[in-house]
């Protein structure tokens, strides 16, 4: 194994209803250090499934997961523990309602890392200040626009200092005008070396964020390549297919 | 002086006379503070322990129904199937029988050697756990799962996510129900007379038995009754307005 892998997926299955229904089917995959890997395909193809996977919100029910050389799937591995390392960001933003801002933003920090209010706050508001919304700090979510909230939502992953971070649909609930601003510092995010893998339907993100594309379809990844050549040149059918409908 | 200005005069003497009779002679007045710091006390110790006991099935059981199908084979699964069992036997016993024969059977049974009022505090506490408990796990069921998956990303554990990020607005949301159960325990503690505890209803019953006056002490009980209950339904009013307007 490369040193320079930080997760590597073997061979992982879901199947519900004892294997009628395959959300994956055998999937490997690798994501190396620094590396922006955005994953694309059809609703329904397993795409946050996968993701999902990754940090075991959804528990694999065949194959491993290796993460930093820990294989997390093993029952005994503590997967609280990695999670700290992996930032999740979801579609639907998962902020905490009843928190304010910097309260969302420290509160796993000085839970889990034992780091003290002030050191958090101070570094919440660097984060804070990066994304343009150090004003918002005392905020509660229900005050912020959805682009709003998923910048917070992704400063509050970026404070428990993941080593990857996991991006599930994050500009999909967002009205058009704001996906702009979110995908701006993703942007910024990639740019400083951070490892991401993308779930998305932003065709000109992947295009010019991604190092890697997976197409995947029905459980399965279809194919895998640069984003250069996947979408000028695609070399299965199944891709020429999505691609035609979504570009 | 005319009639009706005398029937007056006469009606408010003999109002005062029995007030005299109900409340100040033999300081009778003392049956019902006494009682009070029963029923408030019952009450208060039984609400407290109501709610530990109705959070804790809450969570046992709102666990259950929502992992127990991802869960693999494991003892930790099965200690939960196990005490998902018990919650519910616990459940279905409580809530099928009245809570006048609950009372009865722990204070001349069970607990028979100790202080009465502390059985009554144990008996009203189980019996409110139990409608609690079910308050509570609405309250965690209505909670978005995304809640909860964005606690164990951030690397929580499942307690730690119940903790910090599900009870407080689960709880939040099932105020108005905790609030009307206190409200039905306050009022449900005036059986306490059936094991002899002298509560603040048995408090009027006996100033009713020496006087013979029926509707002082047992309006003046509902009045008291009445106020608490007002007195309380404004401050739950108002702790409810504060944590809301935190979110607006």
């Amino acid at each position: 194994m490369n040193d320079n892998v930080i997760i590597d997926v073997k061979n992982i299955k879901k199947h519900y209803n004892n294997g009628i229904i395959k959300a994956l089917d055998g999937i490997d995959a690798q994501v190396h250090n620094g590396e922006v890997v955005v994953v694309i395909g059809p609703s329904g193809s397993g795409k946050s499934t996968f993701l999902r996977c990754l940090n075991l919100l959804e528990m694999p029910t065949d194959g491993t997961i290796t993460f930093e050389g820990h294989d997390i799937t093993d029952p005994k591995a503590n997967i609280n523990i990695h999670r700290q390392k992996m930032g999740m960001v979801f579609q639907h933003f998962n902020l905490f309602p009843h928190m304010t801002v910097i309260k969302n933003m420290t509160l796993a920090p000085i839970k889990l890392l034992g780091i003290s209010p002030k050191e958090a706050e101070k570094r919440a508001m660097e984060l804070l200040t990066r994304v343009n919304l150090a004003d918002r700090a005392n905020a509660y979510p229900s005050q912020l626009s959805g682009g709003q909230k998923q910048r917070i939502a992704i400063v509050r992953a970026l404070c428990m200092n993941p080593d990857v971070m996991l991006f599930d649909e994050p500009t999909s609930a967002l009205d058009p005008e704001m996906v702009g601003e979110v995908l701006d510092v993703m942007k910024q995010l990639a740019t400083e070396g951070m490892t991401m893998v993308v779930v998305t339907h932003e065709m000109g993100f992947a295009r010019e964020v991604g190092d890697r594309v997976i197409f995947m379809a029905d459980g399965k990844i279809v194919e895998e390549s640069n984003p250069e050549s996947i979408f000028t040149n695609p070399s299965e059918e199944r891709t020429k297919n999505f691609l035609a409908k979504v570009l | 002086m005319a009639d009706w200005q005398a029937n007056i005069t006469n009606w408010f003497v003999a109002f005062q006379d029995r007030f005299i009779n109900n409340f100040i002679v033999d300081e009778r007045w003392r049956y019902l503070w006494d009682g009070l710091g029963v029923t408030l006390k019952v009450t208060f110790f039984a609400l407290f322990l109501g709610i530990i006991i109705g959070s804790v099935i809450a969570i046992i059981r709102a666990s259950h129904d929502k992992t127990i199908k991802e869960m693999p084979k494991s003892f930790s699964r099965i200690l939960l199937i196990f005490f998902n069992k018990i919650c519910k036997i616990y459940l279905t016993i409580v809530r099928g029988t009245p809570v006048v024969v609950q009372l009865l059977i722990m204070v001349f049974v069970i607990m028979s050697s100790s202080d009465p009022v502390f059985a009554a505090i144990i008996t009203f506490g189980i019996n409110s756990g139990a409608y609690v408990a079910e308050i509570v796990r609405s309250g965690i069921m209505s909670i978005e799962p995304g809640q909860f998956e964005a606690g164990r990303s951030l690397g929580f554990n499942y307690i730690q996510t119940m903790r910090y990020i599900i009870l407080p607005q689960a709880l939040k949301n099932v105020l108005p129900a905790l609030a009307n159960e206190f409200i039905v325990l306050l009022k449900e503690t005036s059986v306490a007379g059936y094991a002899a505890i002298q509560d603040l209803t048995k408090g009027g019953n006996i100033i009713l038995g020496r006087t013979f006056d029926a509707f002082f002490p047992l309006i003046t009980v509902a009045i008291i009754y009445l106020l608490l209950v007002m007195l309380f339904t404004w401050l739950v009013g108002k702790l409810e307005r504060r944590l809301r307007s935190s979110e607006r």
